[in-house]
This record gives structure tokens, sequence and C-alpha cells, in this order.
């Protein structure tokens, strides 16, 4: 296993701001990707899983708006719900959102 | 860090200690004593747990049966994607896989929820052996019911020569070392019989034929390393919760796999078979509303091309090309809403 991949995708470059505040968070998930997500038979029923849709969220948004997207993903994941494909927002797209 | 999570476990810790004990209460009473006593207090407190959890699994279940009736949209995405093997094309068959199983209200996955319900009383009970040590010195607080005599008593007691806070790194002591070795190999053989009956036993052809699955069955093998790099540095109790949970998840796909088998596997036949053996009617297995997927699902496509998603724009382009051809020109309006595609179960999201 090479460093980047060791890291993943969210505790490689490029840094932002965002990104850095993020980082004792990105840590965590990512410990629980390497060290306890192999334990368990594979249970997400979303693409992208909820671990790498966190990754995402907390990169593009930061731990508050993207800890909070990515605890209402995982809030999303349970049998009632069918599952499926479900992508972070872009920025672009949250903001227009907010606004209507 | 550890001590807010300590704080917010704290209300878990103490009811998890109190279960124990009222388990304890329970054994001592049927005359069983020692160690023995404390690991099936474990076991007991396990148990409740997974008592609680049962509706998940229930409702997992339902909707893992419906695995069959995509069989043909499933052979159609594998048909595409036959012999493409690079990460960009496996990625976007998982995701039209993912994509299928919402709009069919299908799903083989059981969904984060048992797992996050889980770990709090898996590291409330990891808390609680932790800290037995200090309980019985005085140097940390009493945890409920766990008083400093509790935990001295808890702390003398073994099971074959181990006691219950010790674990594989951290004890010189060979009775330990024996008993996780024991405790990893036990919780290895019952995932992967649990997996692996599950996969040959439990699902139709069309499901074991995908990415997922193949890449499920690669894991399967690799598990018992990840137990066991893991489960040296566990207490020998926290090994024994697990153990029991695994057994559970075991006895619980038995029941479920002989008494409501997924149509198209191996199980379903042998449920047929017996059935007919005992010259009751075979009931085929059938869900109703079969047409309002199919109307459903076409409106979950809309959705999905539709949404403004510049990561996937491109690896979506030969879907829609394909779904044109197929399905004649989009009737969907724009932006329609997620809520629309899980409609297909007949329940809303909670976005």
């Amino acid at each position: 296993m090479t460093l980047a991949e060791l890291l993943g995708p969210g505790l490689r470059g490029p840094w932002t701001w965002r990104k850095a505040a993020a980082a004792p968070l990105l840590v965590l998930v990512r410990i629980y990707q390497l060290a306890i997500s192999p334990l368990l038979p594979q249970r997400c029923r979303f693409y992208p899983s909820c671990s790498a849709y966190a990754v995402t969220a907390l990169t593009r948004f930061g731990p508050l708006r993207g800890g909070w997207l990515a605890a209402r993903r995982l809030g999303r994941c349970h049998p009632w719900n069918p599952g499926g494909v479900d992508h972070v927002p872009e920025r672009e797209a949250c903001r227009t959102h907010a606004a209507t | 860090m550890g001590d807010f999570i300590n704080l917010i476990l704290s209300p878990l810790t103490i009811g998890e200690a109190w279960v124990m004990l009222a388990w304890h209460k329970v054994w001592t009473t049927i005359g069983i004593g020692g160690g023995w006593a404390w690991a099936l207090s474990i076991v007991g407190l396990t148990v409740v747990v997974r008592i609680v959890l049962i509706p998940l699994f229930v409702k997992q279940i339902h909707s893992s049966r419906r695995m069959q009736l995509i069989q043909p949209e499933m052979q159609k995405i594998q048909a595409k994607y036959k012999g493409k093997t690079d990460p960009e094309s496996r990625q976007a068959m998982t995701q039209e896989t993912m994509d299928l199983y919402k709009k069919t209200g299908t799903n083989p996955f059981s969904s984060c929820l048992p797992i996050l319900l889980q770990s709090p009383f898996f590291f409330a009970l990891f808390t609680v052996l932790n800290n037995l040590k200090g309980i019985a010195e005085g140097t940390h607080p009493a945890i409920g019911p766990i008083t400093p005599a509790v935990a001295h008593e808890i702390e003398s007691s073994n099971i074959f020569g181990a006691p219950f806070s010790s674990t594989f790194l951290g004890s010189t002591d060979t009775a330990t070392k024996i008993v996780t070795v024991v405790l990893i190999i036990l919780m290895s053989v019952s995932t992967f019989t649990t997996q692996r009956q599950l996969m040959r036993k439990n699902l139709p052809d069309s499901a074991l034929d995908n990415p997922f699955m193949k890449q499920q069955t690669v894991l399967l093998y690799l598990m018992p390393i990840f137990f066991a790099l893991s489960g040296i540095n566990f207490p020998i109790g926290v090994l024994l919760y697990w153990l029991t949970t695994n057994v559970w998840s075991m006895g619980q796909q038995f029941y479920v796999i002989r008494r409501m088998p997924a149509p198209g596997s191996a199980a379903e036949r042998a449920l047929h078979e017996r059935q007919e053996r005992k010259g009751k009617t075979v009931t085929p297995f059938s869900i109703r509303g079969l047409e309002r997927d199919a109307a459903a699902g076409a409106a979950a496509d809309e959705t999905v091309q539709d949404a403004p998603n510049t990561v996937n724009r491109q690896r979506q382009q030969p879907k829609s090309k394909k779904r044109a051809k197929r399905s004649g020109p989009a009737t969907g309006a724009a932006g329609t809403d997620d809520a629309e595609g899980s409609a297909a179960d007949g329940k809303p999201t909670d976005q």
C-alpha cells in the first residue's frame, strides 16, 4: 500500500482551509475505513458508501456543514430507505438550494 | 475527545452495567457461579442488544427477498459491462446497480444503522472492562452498580484461567493468549459460515455476479486476518461479546434462510422440496405492485439523469443513450424529487 492509498482521498492534497479544519474528523473516518470497516460485511445501502460520502462532504464543506451532511446521510442509511446513488451536493447547488 | 465520548456514552455504560448485573443475578440464582456467571452475563447482555435490533433485521430480509425480481434488469447491467475491468467501468456498474436497487426498493445490504446502534454498546462494554482494575483499586469512580467490591469480584474471576479484562498483547499470561486465539478462531468461523451461507444459499445467481459480491468473496477470506489484528488488542470480555453477536447473526440467518428464503435461491428450492415431501401446497413468494415498481422505476431514472452532478456526467453518458433507445424520449420533468424514486417502496425518504 502506497502512502497515498493509506491516506485515502480525504487526507491527500490539495489542501484548502476547509479541509484542514476537518482534518481531525477525516482522520477518524480514515481509521474507520482502514481498521473497522474491513471487519464488517458490506452494509451501506448507498453509493458512494457513508464513509466515502463523509470524506467528500467534509472536504467540500468543512467540519460543521460537512459533518452535518455526513450525519444526515448516516441517518438515512436504515432498512426503510431503499438506498441507491446519493452524492454529496455541489457547493453551488447547495447555495441555490438554500436560497430558494 | 476521549472524555467527551465517555461522557456521552456514560448512560449506556451504566445501563449495560445494570443489565450485566441483572444477568449475573439470574445465573447465580440457578446455581452457576464464578467466572462462568460473568461470562454468561456478557452473553446475556449481547442477546438483549440483539433482540432490540430484530425489527431492523426483519425489514432488511423483506427488501433483500426482492432480489430475484430485478434479475432481468441486473442481467442487462451485467451484459453492458461484460469484460470491462477498468476502475471507471466498475464504478459505473456499481452506481447503476445501486440505482436499480433504489428504484425497485430492493437492497441486499443491511444499511449502516445496525452497526451504528451496536457500536456504542460495544464501546460501553469496552469502557466497563477497561476500567475494572481502576474501580477495584479505587482509582476510577464506580460505574453504576459496579462498585469497587463488584469490580474486584469480576477482576478475580476468569474463564479457563483468563481474566475478562486481560488482552493478548497486554498480558504475559498463557491462558489469556490461548483463550484469545480460540475466541478469534471461533469468531472467524462463525462470521465466515454466516457470510458464505448467505452467498451460497440465499442469493439468486444474478445477485452474485456483480462487483460487490466479488469483492465480498475476497473480503470473506481476509476476515480472519482482520479479526486477529484487532482481537489481540481487545479484552477477553469484549471478544466474548463479539463472538456472541456473530453467533447470534449466524442463528438468525439459519432461521431466515430456512423459513423465508430469497426467491430464486438454492434455499428456496430446498424449502419447496420440503413442503412437497410433507404434502403441503407450494406457494411461491410473490410481491404485489410489480407494475408500480416499473412505473416508479422510470421516474427514478429521470431523477438520476437530471441530477446536477458534474462528477458523474461523463460516466452516465452511455447509460442515457441506452435508455433513450429502450424507452424513448424522457417524460419526467427536470428536477424530479428524489421521493418519487423511492415511492416504489411506498415509503418516503427522510431527506
